[in-house]
């Protein structure tokens, strides 16, 4: 196993997990000294019946200061500001946080304001500028995932002002994580997909980028199995209890692994087509990561042969030449998503132009490609990717995702 | 208490010493680069009015400071940050981390994938930073170490490459 | 993949590692609010020039930092009330361990008297009586360890204490810091690292949490201890068994103590033989009867000792017992390269074949009453001829 000239992991959230995994948050709560935790969440969960799943576990042994279910989409600082208040009126004294990555991010900014008593969140935007422990703070993930309960980062948009803020800290790590399988045996199939993938391509990246390490690593290597194992048997059986504790195990892991060795290209693009175009992050994923794989090739082609066995198993891995693995594992996310786009009805997209909203209107139009670029040029994830990408590179690469044809690798500026 | 002392560490003068020239050289090149060469000039244009940024160590320095003036002109700022509201500042945790990184032993990507630098400011500002501090390490560096400096070695032309390369030389030396 | 229905895990531990690693430890401690750490550590220690490395890493980082080195080698309360004090009056605001083994122990107690009085310490001894967070606590292994230092245990005269608030905030793993160590305690040191881990990947509470940190320490172990052995100056080597042991502390200290563990304790208590040692000699024969008690379990240790390609290439119902034999030709090869110094079998450890019921019974007695005394006994017997457990 490869020994990094340096490196820092850590991953301090305490996991709880089980089929009733729900029912041991007063003790978490207890041995946090907390007693009143204002539940965070939206109505999408509210309406799949899942906070009355996690009020019924712990109503008896706790007092819940208040429920807000008003987060959207995309977590907004005027939110935050106002579920602030809510927590300060009820007197409640920690947070739970039941939901996918925009609850979990407004739950970490609801808890910068509350602990910090402050004015301007902008002021504890960047690293470094939190320096104390945070209120107690428990995630719930109802997604597997996005990997957000178990990350340092939080992204919160200020609609007003146009303007992403990233909050970036130790003390944004939630005290508990409760990983419980009731939580997502709801979860439409479209959204399994979407989000089963966008966990696979964090633990994928964290695997293969410049800032691995023997932790992530094995974090990431888990999650690739897991999720590989397990996804599209949940999108054919959404009942299946053990099934869906495993992609959320699978995308702790993978939350894990990305949290400590970041991301590289695919999340680059995948950002920015997020923001230019409002497409699905977990779709975006979906699509990007093959793409990624291929570009890299002749920078980490060796450490995306060693995924071969997670992905495809003993014996896929053992009649594979060794020479041939990288490819297969290509060809592997690429079968991923066609049984994927099969199994969920043929919502989950394979390429770009395929991706399409509520009403079927597309999302992503070849033209908006070139701001999708640019838009890349300003995501941070891009140093951590083995080769180097400009604006040339990110369009090619997108053009070819919009497709859905493999990359056409002569066209790719080997550093 | 025999067995118990107290220490006062000190300083390492000589490594900032080092650094703290490493630094200043870097941004009379940056201030330079800004004229000669027009990948640098519009990476700039993109970046807001006023615009600083600061490259340096923690906790005390040292420091460097580039920033546009109110006509858009880059120049450098020098070195105390303490009176300057800085947009971005790019900070490297200890002085040890900058000899790694100004002695070539570990690139900027390098760098920052082993957590030895924090960005205090808007992501994407720093996106541009470290694309235009690359450009400036072609320039400065023999392509030998350059290539261990940046991620991808680019292909420039003669004329970019050595007459620009002169010309930012000769510009940082004598700061215009 | 083996998934349980119900398990909890935590390591609270940040682990720093590789190069310079030492010198971010201002800023890690500034990040935790702590301005004025106080160093404890051996004149061991200080002997080897570490100490003069650890001051030079807080160069040019303003901060002030005090430093006790008079660890005896067999400390006790006292030395703790001691150290108490200095703390307090010194105004210390995290504590830093320079050192393995009992410089940690100390290390944890006084950061428990810190926080509380050091009146009532002997009521906190025991699982999980500490109620809140300590002071910051770092620890900068100079051995490769054994993974106690990073682990929730802390030891002290005849007292244990237990508790997730003791693990480290921080780990430093520098190659720098990290001596060379005679033969036979750089294999006792792996070898209780990696007993620990694989009995934490192959026990019954085994999960994927634990498991992450349990299979990069095996797979390091695995990977680096004959290379150190053979080339001691072998810095990446050191490095990775230094990390191998932190990551098994923090696996283990998720897990009930396995079998390895009890029965190495028990004789290291009864003939005073390194418990790593033991554990070595255990080591095959305590997987194997793992292996027939929950098969499903351990087949995918294989994995970190043998890397993906012989993994892939071994059927599934032969994967544990290839692992088991992976182990025995670790031990034949430790015996080897250090050129008989490291005992296979309990017989060549010099223990006495009549005393393995006594031990058997001792353990059982004492209260580890996970496994049947029967148990015990089989393993120990095995493990004293050499003789490896039938597969059927």
């Amino acid at each position: 196993m490869y020994v990094p000239g340096y490196y820092e992991f850590c991953s301090r959230v305490k996991m709880i997990v089980g089929h009733d995994a729900l029912e041991r948050i007063p003790g978490a709560l207890s041995d946090l000294h907390a007693k009143k935790p204002l539940i965070v969440t939206d109505k999408g969960v509210c309406q799949a019946g899942l906070i009355d799943i996690v009020t019924d576990a712990i109503k008896n042994s706790i007092t819940i200061g208040a429920i807000a279910d008003d987060v959207p989409q995309d977590s907004d600082l005027q939110i935050v500001n106002r579920l602030a208040t809510l927590y300060r009126e009820n007197g409640c004294d920690s947070l739970i946080a039941v939901g996918g990555g925009s609850v979990m991010d407004t739950a970490k900014a609801i808890n910068i304001v509350v602990s910090e008593n402050a004015e301007d969140l902008m002021k504890f935007s960047g690293a470094g500028a939190l320096t104390k422990a945070l209120k107690p703070l428990v995630a719930i993930p109802t997604t597997s995932g996005t990997g957000s309960e178990v990350t340092l980062v939080a992204v919160v948009k200020d609609h007003e002002r146009e303007l992403k803020m990233a909050f970036v800290s130790y003390f944004l790590l939630p005290d508990a994580a409760i990983l419980d399988s009731r939580m997502t045996l709801t979860l439409p199939p479209f959204i399994t997909a979407s989000t089963g993938m966008d966990a696979m391509s964090h633990a994928v990246e964290a695997y293969t980028c410049l800032a691995k390490n023997p932790l992530s690593d094995s974090c990431a290597l888990a999650a690739i199995n897991l999720i590989s194992e397990n996804l599209l048997t949940v999108m054919r059986n959404p009942g299946d209890k053990d099934g869906r504790l495993a992609m959320a195990t699978g995308a702790t892991l993978a939350g894990m692994a990305f949290s400590n060795s970041m991301v590289g290209m695919v999340h680059t693009l995948g950002h920015a087509a997020g923001s230019v175009c409002g497409a699905p992050h977990g779709s975006c994923m979906a699509i990007l990561l093959s793409f990624g794989l291929e570009y890299n090739m002749h920078k980490n082609g060796h450490l995306t042969a060693e995924l071969l066995l997670p992905l495809g198993g003993s014996q896929e891995y053992i009649k594979t030449p060794k020479h041939l693995r990288a490819e297969r594992v290509v060809d592997y996310v690429r079968k991923m998503n066609h049984d994927l786009h099969d199994a969920s009805g043929g919502r989950h997209a394979r390429f770009f132009k395929e991706i399409v909203d509520r009403d079927g209107k597309q999302m992503i139009p070849r033209v908006q490609l070139a701001d999708i670029a640019r838009a890349a040029l300003s995501d941070g994830s891009i140093f951590y990717n083995p080769e180097e990408l400009d604006y040339d590179d990110f369009l090619m690469v997108l053009e070819h995702a919009w497709e859905g044809i493999p990359l056409d690798r002569s066209r790719i500026k080997k550093g | 208490m025999g067995d118990y002392r107290e220490v006062q560490a000190g300083s390492k003068p000589l490594k900032r010493s080092y650094i703290a020239v490493m630094l200043w050289f870097v941004g009379r090149a940056i201030q330079a680069a800004a004229r000669v060469d027009k990948a640098v000039r519009e990476e700039f244009e993109q970046l807001p009015e006023g615009f600083s940024f600061a490259l340096g160590v923690e906790p005390h320095g040292p420091y460097m400071i580039v920033g546009k003036n109110q006509k858009g002109r880059v120049k450098y700022l020098g070195w105390k940050i303490e009176d300057k509201h800085i947009d971005l500042k790019l900070k490297i945790k200890n002085i040890e981390a900058a000899v790694l990184l100004f002695t070539f032993q570990e690139s900027t990507t390098v760098a920052s994938a082993r957590d030895r630098l924090i960005v205090d400011g808007e992501v994407p500002h720093a996106c541009a930073a470290v694309r235009i501090l690359d450009i400036v390490e072609v320039y400065l560096l023999p392509k030998l170490i350059a290539r261990l400096a940046v991620k991808r070695y680019p292909i420039w032309s003669f004329r970019r490459k050595y007459i620009g390369r002169t010309r930012i030389y000769f510009r940082s030396l004598l700061g215009y | 993949m083996f998934l349980p229905d119900n398990y909890e895990f935590l390591c609270p531990v940040k682990t720093n590692s590789g190069n310079r690693a030492l010198e971010h430890l201002p800023f890690e401690l500034e990040a935790l609010s702590a301005r004025k750490p106080l160093i404890v550590t051996d004149k061991t220690v200080t002997g080897q020039g570490v100490i003069r490395k650890m001051i030079n890493a807080f160069k040019d980082s303003g901060v002030t930092i005090g430093i006790f080195d008079s660890m005896p080698d067999v400390p006790d309360m006292q030395l703790v009330t001691e150290l108490s004090n200095i703390y307090r009056n010194g105004e210390h605001d995290a504590i830093v361990a320079l050192g393995c083994g009992s410089i940690v122990d100390v290390a944890k107690v006084v950061n428990i008297a810190a926080s509380y009085s050091v009146k009532i310490l002997r009521d906190l001894a025991g699982d999980n009586l500490i109620a809140h967070p300590l002071s910051p606590f770092v620890v900068v292994p100079t051995l490769a360890g054994t993974g106690y230092e990073t682990s929730k245990f802390a030891f002290i005269e005849n007292l244990t204490f237990s508790s997730y608030f003791l693990m480290p905030d921080l780990v430093v793993v520098d190659a720098r810091m990290v001596r060379s160590e005679s033969v036979e305690t750089t294999v006792a040191t792996a070898m209780v690292a990696l007993a620990h881990a694989a009995e934490a990947y192959t026990g019954p509470a085994k999960n994927p949490l634990a498991d992450s940190y349990a299979y990069a320490a095996i797979q390091y172990v695995k990977d680096n201890l004959m290379n150190v052995l053979k080339k001691p100056r072998d810095t990446d080597g050191r490095l990775a068994l230094a990390n191998a042991a932190s990551m098994a502390g923090c696996a283990f200290s998720n897990m009930q103590p396995g079998l390895l563990h009890i029965l190495g304790e028990a004789i290291n208590a009864m003939f005073h033989i390194a418990s790593g040692i033991c554990m070595g000699i255990l080591l095959p024969y305590g997987l194997e009867y793992t292996i027939q008690k929950n098969g499903y379990h351990t087949h995918d240790v294989l994995l970190p000792l043998s890397g993906f390609d012989e993994y892939a290439g071994t059927a599934d119902n032969l994967k544990a017992e290839k692992a088991v034999n992976i182990m025995y030709e670790m031990q034949q090869d430790l015996y080897t390269v250090t050129g008989g110094k490291i005992p296979r079998t309990l017989e060549e450890a010099k223990i006495p074949k009549y005393m393995v019921n006594d031990i058997a019974e001792k353990v059982f007695k004492n209260g580890a009453k996970e496994f049947g005394i029967d148990d015990y006994r089989m393993v120990l017997e095995h493990a004293w001829e050499g003789k490896p457990m039938s597969w059927d």
